[in-house]
């Protein structure tokens, strides 16, 4: 099969019926690692302007489903994993920062934009650069080094990394986990701000995340998954108003959502 | 200036004790007469040293530091090898570790007899020494590597060649530096063992020399000197390492 004819497939067969536009899709995706089924036949869509956490038990295979839809992995014969345009942009985030010691925090985020096919000269990778780090608020901080910065702040630099090259959709395992529960609430509110800023191209967003809490304060939707080997066993939609702002965890609906969650959490 | 003067504090231990060994040297020599041929006292070797020691060490210190730079060239590049070739790796390694524990001092009258008793013999001997430490730490750190930070540059589609020197290399220049450090006194092991074994030239053969003359002084004064051609390579490479690894801060030797 020629690429053209690939890319035409993997367009044409996203197109969606419905009134939402998705973007990426995973249909009956299975992955066994050696003898080790990870993945029963997944299959989501992730639409246009829509925030989804995964939510599931710890080595579930909620990562590799990740790792699935930025086709690190492909999934054994029968799945599909499709995207809305062969271009589509992705960004990932990584529950550890990952940033490379030896840069420092400009240079870490103008790395991602001189790998590969240059596609920016440096000039442009630095202006990309810095105003992703001055989005996600480390302006003064541009030529730090990791080891001077909080855990905190290299998420957050990861996080200004992932922006840089542009994403439509930005992928994160976990990103807050390995932070303390306040700046881990401050960096929820300022994901949901990066969202719904006109100044980054982001559209969708797809999180894991161990928190049910933090799923039911961010997300539009929530998909559960089952212990190993994981499927998809619900997805359940949170109907909280847009934008989610604090205090919303004061509201009955989130309550209620938690609640929703947490029975179905136990019946996994 | 405060962490200056505490630098200065912190060096005046070790210069304080020093000077106390040398001084409690000195008068237990004196006082119990000590026979030179046995202990010199420390002025005694200080008084034996003319300006041929000095041209001796620099014989020693260049086989010594050319070996040492070779091996670690060599060394580096058999690692990027073996990083990128599990055949060669899984064929060539148990080779390097036959060659590793053969004992160099068994090696040594070989090579004299391959090469001659010129520069050539030690600076081999001090390179087959310096060899293994090097390709070890090199293939540890080039695979060292977080594997995230792998995937990160997979999905950002990073060449194999961005990833080698953009990721491997730099995350494994922590280990290169250990395994120069570790070969900075091995390096004048190995010019001093092929210096023993057949050499008109360098501290080795000061050493044997004097041993057979029973001149201890002169003795003493080469082997002095070999430690200090050691320390000053490795305190070389403890200050390059600062420069060149700044995000960890290592600990003192």
């Amino acid at each position: 099969m020629t690429t053209a004819m690939k890319e035409q497939m993997d367009s044409a067969s996203v197109q969606n019926p419905g009134t939402r536009e998705t973007m990426l899709s995973l249909r009956n995706c299975s992955l066994s690692f050696g003898n080790v089924p990870v993945l029963d036949k997944v299959s989501l869509d992730v639409y246009r302007n829509e925030f989804i956490s995964i939510l599931g038990p710890s080595g579930c295979g909620k990562s590799t489903t990740l790792r699935l839809m930025l086709r690190l992995l492909s999934p054994e014969a029968g799945g599909e994993v499709a995207y809305s345009s062969p271009d589509l942009s992705l960004g990932m985030v990584f529950q550890k920062p990952v940033l490379m010691p030896w840069l420092s925090a400009l240079q870490n985020v103008m790395l991602p934009l001189e790998l590969g096919e240059k596609k920016f000269s440096k000039g442009e990778a630095r202006d990309k650069a810095e105003s992703a780090l001055r989005l996600v608020g480390l302006q003064d901080y541009l030529n730090h080094f990791p080891h001077q910065l909080s855990g905190g702040m290299q998420q957050r630099a990861a996080i200004a990394r992932a922006l840089a090259a542009d994403p439509t959709v930005l992928l994160m395992d976990e990103p807050f986990g390995a932070l303390d529960e306040l700046t881990r609430e401050k960096l929820n509110f300022e994901l949901l701000r990066l969202w719904e800023s006109p100044e980054t191209s982001l559209s969708s967003i797809v999180m894991v995340t161990h928190s049910i809490h933090e799923s039911a304060l961010l997300s539009d939707r929530v998909v559960m998954m089952s212990p190993r080997p994981a499927g998809v066993t619900d997805i359940i939609p949170v109907a909280l108003p847009s934008p989610r702002e604090a205090g919303m965890e004061e509201l009955p609906e989130f309550h209620r959502t938690v609640k929703e969650l947490r029975k179905r959490v136990k019946h996994l | 200036m405060t962490a200056m003067t505490a630098r200065i504090k912190d060096s005046l231990y070790p210069v304080t004790f020093a000077l106390g060994f040398l001084l409690l040297w000195e008068l237990a020599v004196r006082l119990l007469s000590v026979p030179m041929y046995l202990l010199p006292a420390p002025t005694q070797v200080v008084s034996a040293i003319d300006g041929s020691l000095w041209s001796h060490t620099l014989v020693t210190l260049g086989e010594s530091l050319t070996g040492f730079i070779l091996a670690n060239i060599l060394g580096l590049a058999t690692a990027v090898i073996f990083v990128h070739s599990k055949p060669i790796e899984k064929g060539m390694f148990p080779l390097a570790i036959a060659l590793k524990t053969t004992p160099l001092v068994a090696l040594a009258p070989l090579l004299v007899v391959w090469m001659g008793t010129g520069y050539t013999s030690k600076v081999i001997a001090s390179m087959l020494i310096c060899f293994f430490p090097i390709l070890v730490n090199s293939v540890k750190g080039l695979k060292a590597i977080e594997y995230e930070a792998w995937e990160l540059f997979s999905t950002y589609k990073g060449t194999k060649s961005e990833i080698f020197w953009k990721l491997r290399l730099p995350t494994s220049l922590p280990y290169i530096f250990s395994a120069l450090k570790i070969s900075t006194s091995l390096a004048i092991v190995g010019a001093i063992v092929g210096e023993f074994v057949g050499a008109n030239k360098g501290l080795g053969y000061v050493v044997l020399v004097s041993s057979y003359h029973m001149d201890t002084p002169v003795m003493f004064s080469a082997i002095i000197a070999s430690a200090l051609c050691g320390l000053l390579l490795f305190w070389c490479i403890g200050l390059l390492e600062k420069k060149v690894i700044f995000w960890t801060r290592s600990e003192d030797l």
